[in-house]
């Protein structure tokens, strides 16, 4: 019965997910890592060496790709089951069966971990067609190249799908601290695991260890170095036989743990599920949500209605409202509902990427000054989607060439004010190319959001995919990636600009496809 | 004078289902009352007069203007309240409207007087600070009334406008359908018989997507005038005339239960009483699902 439930809620929230048009953007997602990965683009290296193309070396790298990047952006994509079924009310519904708590939150992480297997699929798919079409590697060996989808890629997003869960459950981390946190703690276990060994849930120090001994024994004057990189980069210029790992049960119990791991937490997050209860949703929302009385007829107006209406009518001169009244109302409506820390970090930020004297310190206060308003512009053409005001939105005048620049213009703005004191400094210290390129990149980087929300209709992809790529470019400088233009590499920001002006139309024409009218 | 004229516009979903097929209809200033069984088509109507969707085929005018080639023509005109809809919760009522007000392109003193006026009306002024995140399913009805008012509307599109209301907002909104309609079309679809008979100038009737009937009130009554019976019978026969006869209430009295019927002959025993609107409601879906002529007076 226990595993029939089990069934029937992940199952659930699994079709609900695949049924919508995000996820395909979802799968997009990972068929474009696995091209990045085919072109070069994202390539695993040790010192100038990288393995042949075979089935094991295959395997092993798209593994790595997905420890790397879907256990990242794919945290951001799950991190809304049980925020869907209050939304949807289903949540209430659920409450009210004899349903436990801890199967709940294990059907839910199942659901998530059903969704990002189906995009390691998508690279796992990828992996075959690589090496058919490389050539390089001697014939398929599905064993060798699928062993380590299953032992070291499924435990690593199992345990991703758990946290989310866990994170959604706890009301100081549901939010945009949360995904904060998750960055942080993500990008330490990636650290921390190449080094120690430690906290090797994305399997980095699992493949690293082997590798780097592998080689060794071929080249004694190899130094050790061993890189997932992103971005156009120098290509390895030798070549070694990487057989695989040799799955002892030692080898595959190290792994099966994050699977206990990851049960445990989907079985911790449920002492901390609110079960739809409002009044234990967390602090902030309950003092939104409290239940309180409606106001009583107004004094003086006979409650049997028979007041008469009494509305001014409007002159045919109110109606020409200006443009730059709408982009505030759009910029009140972004930024509504922020608290006032997060205008001090944000003004930390600013004041810190403007007079830090140290180069490093100032451009990783930058980096994060434009990472800190992520979930302001991830809502931006998802808003109306996300709280239903759709046909309130969609059938007033001109919405196609008012609202929508109204909306990207208050982007750019909350991007020009965060990230203004970069911006300020170039233009102080007459750095104009990189003033262009930040310019480019305050351009950019809301169209970029404003696209994803229009065509996805949910900020989730988003958070994904931006938190990826700040990660990979202004914060590692990842050449081409970098759209702060802080890369000692510049992409140039004809190149941003040119992102923008497409995105924009992008979003433009998938607004447009939405409306049904022009 | 205004005018909407939705000529022979059908609906068609997912290259399958028709939702509306061949509905005509013109309309002039009033309020007209959309009634209909659940699934009929109303709400695909609203969404392709509101310029939500675009009909499959035919077309729908404002004034002259076709929609599908000009729908700011009523875009600009229009007040729109869905029976679904959502409101942003960290915004309070002001902030609600001022953001409407400025996407519908009303300049800043004349939308902040009307906020001020339709807060007053719709009875949320006490309120107006408080984030929608924490209103009432009632109270947000009542702000996306005020929502579909703002632009002082010529065209005004409510569904299901009272649902979620309390008896005593019902009224007042019904009381303020009828003082708004004098000089703008009123399109009022809702399930709630009493809501169209208190405030329609005509009415609407459609099932299965197509239209059922367009008349005046007066004239669905007269249809059903002399068929509306009142038989009262011992419990045990209830089963039995729900059988026989198409039955609007039931009220069960100490000398039995008093049925409520329509019918071209009176049972035995029963005696005539005056028809009320949902009366002529059910005789009309009768009628046309037996594939009877129909009442096209307007």
């Amino acid at each position: 019965m226990t595993m029939r439930v089990l069934y029937h809620l992940a199952r659930a929230d699994f079709l609900e997910r695949i049924r919508r048009y995000s996820f395909l953007l979802t799968l997009a997602f990972a068929a474009g890592l696995a091209y990045a990965t085919y072109s070069g683009q994202i390539s695993l290296q040790l010192a100038d060496y990288r393995g042949v193309y075979n089935s094991a070396w295959v395997g092993s790298m798209m593994t790595l790709v997905s420890g790397a990047f879907i256990t990242l952006a794919g945290f951001y994509i799950v991190k809304n089951c049980i925020q869907r079924d209050a939304q949807t009310r289903v949540g209430l519904v659920l409450a009210t069966t004899p349903m436990s708590k801890s199967l709940y939150t294990l059907g839910k992480a199942i659901s998530n971990f059903a969704v990002l297997a189906a995009m390691v699929s998508v690279l796992a798919v990828a992996a075959v067609i690589l090496q058919l079409v490389r050539g390089e590697g001697g014939s398929l060996e599905p064993g060798k190249l699928l062993a380590p989808f299953v032992w070291v890629a499924l435990p690593a997003i199992l345990v991703t799908a758990a946290v989310a869960v866990l994170f959604e459950t706890l009301p100081v981390l549901r939010g945009g601290v949360g995904n904060v946190i998750y960055l942080f703690a993500w990008g330490t276990c990636l650290g921390v695991s190449g080094v120690t060994g430690a906290n090797d849930y994305l399997g980095f120090g699992f493949f690293m260890h082997r590798m780097v001994g592998a080689l060794k024994l071929i080249d004694p004057s190899y130094n050790g170095s061993f890189a997932l990189q992103a971005g156009p980069t120098v290509h390895a210029t030798k070549t070694f036989l990487w057989n695989g790992v040799d799955w002892t049960p030692q080898a595959i119990l190290s792994r099966l743990q994050w699977v206990a791991i990851a049960i445990g937490i989907a079985w911790l997050s449920a002492l901390f599920f609110h079960r739809f209860d409002p009044a234990r949703e967390g602090w902030r929302r309950k003092r939104a949500a409290a239940p309180r009385p409606e106001p009583a007829i107004a004094s003086g107006m006979p409650g049997n209605g028979a007041a008469a209406v009494q509305l001014s009518p409007l002159s045919r001169s109110a109606r020409a409202g200006g443009f730059s009244r709408l982009v505030l109302a759009e910029l009140r409506l972004m930024l509504k509902g922020q608290r006032w820390w997060w205008y001090t970090i944000a003004a930390g930020l600013f004041v810190a990427s403007l007079v830090t004297p140290d180069v490093q310190a100032r451009q990783a206060a930058a980096g994060f000054a434009w990472i800190w308003p992520v979930l302001i512009w991830s809502k931006m053409g998802a808003r109306e989607s996300r709280y239903a005001t759709e046909p309130l939105v969609f059938s007033c005048a001109r919405v196609l060439d008012r609202q929508l620049p109204a909306a990207w213009a208050a982007g750019v703005v909350v991007a020009m004010l965060t990230g203004g004191g970069l911006g300020l400094r170039l233009l102080v210290s007459g750095d104009y190319t990189g003033l262009a390129a930040w310019v480019a990149g305050a351009l950019f980087v809301p169209t970029f959001a404003l696209a994803l929300g229009v065509w996805s209709g949910s900020s989730k992809l988003f958070e994904a995919m931006y938190t990826l790529w700040w990660y990979a470019g202004p914060m590692n400088h990842a050449p081409g990636l970098d759209f702060m233009g802080m890369a000692p590499v510049r992409f140039g920001a004809v190149g941003y600009l040119l992102a923008a002006g497409v995105l924009f139309a992008g979003a433009y024409f998938g607004r447009r496809a939405k409306l049904g009218y022009a | 004078m205004l005018n909407l004229v939705i000529d022979r516009v059908g609906k068609q979903y997912g290259g399958k289902v028709w939702a509306l097929r061949n509905f005509s209809l013109e309309l002039r200033p009033g309020v007209l009352g959309l009634l209909g069984p659940n699934g009929a088509g109303k709400t695909t109507l609203m969404n392709i007069i509101a310029t939500i969707t675009r009909a499959t085929e035919g077309s729908v005018t404002w004034n002259g203007a076709d929609l599908k080639r000009e729908p700011d023509a009523v875009r600009a005109v229009l007040g729109y309240l869905p029976q679904d809809f959502g409101v942003y919760p960290n915004l309070n009522a002001v902030e609600f409207l001022e953001y409407f007000a400025a996407v519908k392109g009303l300049d800043g003193a004349s939308a902040r007087r009307r906020i001020e006026e339709l807060l007053n009306l719709v009875n949320l002024t006490d309120v107006r600070k408080r984030p929608l995140g924490g209103y009432s399913g009632g109270m947000k009805q009542r702000i996306g009334i005020a929502q579909a008012l703002l632009n002082d509307p010529q065209l005004l599109i409510v569904d299901e406008p009272t649902a979620g209301l309390d008896p005593e907002e019902r009224v007042r909104f019904r009381n303020l359908l009828s003082d708004l309609s004098g000089d703008r079309i009123v399109i009022l679809s809702t399930h709630i018989v009493s809501d169209v008979e208190a405030t329609a100038t005509e009415i609407a009737l459609i099932s299965a997507g197509t239209l059922v009937t367009h008349a005046p009130p007066e004239a669905l009554l007269r249809e059903a005038e002399g068929r509306v019976w009142e038989w009262v019978i011992p419990s045990a026969g209830l089963n039995d005339a729900r059988q026989r006869y198409l039955i609007s209430s039931t009220a069960r009295r100490s000398d039995g239960v008093h049925v409520r019927l329509l019918a071209e002959d009176a049972p035995g025993g029963a005696v005539p009483v005056a028809a009320t609107l949902e009366d002529a409601y059910l005789h009309c879906l009768a009628t046309h699902r037996a594939g009877r002529p129909e009442i096209h007076a307007v």
